[in-house]
């Protein structure tokens, strides 16, 4: 896929992944003088290692897009894993969502929630919206491998 | 995928993690607040329990087409069922990993076996793509 014009579903995905990766330097929890980024400690609520995997997903969506786009000369495979990349997209962005989801019903004692994770969770949200959007401006499902 | 065949051995190690990860789920994951909880727990659930949920969703689409013979469609959302094992599988796995670097405090069996169920969905996940030829792999 190299063009130099992004579709409206890549643009999703690219602002998605920049809104991720800015909202995972700023605070996840909070509560007084204690914060926590997602690559923060969670002083034992497990933030580091479960939350950073939201920003992975995001991260990868919109390097690919990036590079795809706009690095004609760098060589993106057809496929990953035998994944038609419209399936990875689909993959990562329902996994970004539905932790971001789990994140926000999770019971979270006398923390609050930061803008860090409100940014984290609206672009978890456009990932999964932008992975969607890739396969209905491909056709009817995710365009199958191979 | 024949419905009276025996389990090949990466459906097998899918169905036992899958075994393990639901049993393991009602186990000490870790300690947070107070007590120790399960992945079911307060401050746990339901972060920690995507990993015995996708354990128990792969297990039980094999356990379902092989052994139940229920006739699933030949794909979900646009994947084959070998690339829905892979997808979760390699999440599980990555899950897996996560938990294994986070700080949560006094971690339980159930954690320790919900780290281990995760890492063997992903390998049983890889050697189905081998034993079935998907090309995904190799």
């Amino acid at each position: 896929m190299n063009q130099t014009k992004l579709s409206p579903a890549n643009i999703v995905i690219l602002a998605g992944g920049a809104v991720m990766l800015i909202g995972s330097f700023l605070n996840f929890y909070q509560f007084a003088s204690f914060s926590t980024s997602a690559w923060g400690s969670g002083e034992g609520f497990g933030v580091f290692g479960i939350a950073t995997i939201v920003v992975l997903c995001g991260v990868a969506m919109g390097v690919h897009v990036a590079l795809s786009t706009f690095a004609p000369n760098v060589n993106v495979p057809d496929t990953l894993l035998g994944l038609s990349w419209d399936q990875v997209h689909l993959a990562l962005g329902f996994q970004a969502a539905l932790m971001m989801l789990a994140f926000l019903i999770r019971a979270k004692g006398p923390l609050e929630f930061g803008i860090g994770f409100w940014f984290m969770l609206l672009a978890a949200i456009a990932l999964l919206v932008g992975a969607i959007m890739r396969i209905n401006e491909a056709g009817s499902g995710p365009r199958a491998a191979g | 995928m024949d419905g009276k065949a025996q389990p090949t051995t990466s459906e097998l190690i899918i169905m036992i993690a899958g075994a393990v990860m639901l049993v393991a789920s009602f186990l000490d994951f870790a300690q947070i607040d107070v007590k120790a909880g399960s992945a079911w727990g307060k401050y746990l659930f339901p972060i920690a329990t995507l990993l015995p949920l996708y354990g128990v969703a792969m297990a039980a689409q094999i356990a379902l087409t092989k052994f139940a013979n229920v006739k699933l469609p030949d794909q979900f959302v646009g994947f084959t069922w070998e690339q829905v094992h892979l997808v979760l599988g390699l999440l599980a796995g990555v899950m897996a990993l996560g938990w294994l670097i986070t700080d949560i405090p006094e971690k339980g069996i159930g954690f320790w076996l919900e780290v281990l169920g995760g890492i063997a969905l992903a390998v049983g996940a890889v050697m189905m793509q081998r034993e079935r030829h998907t090309g995904a792999i190799g």
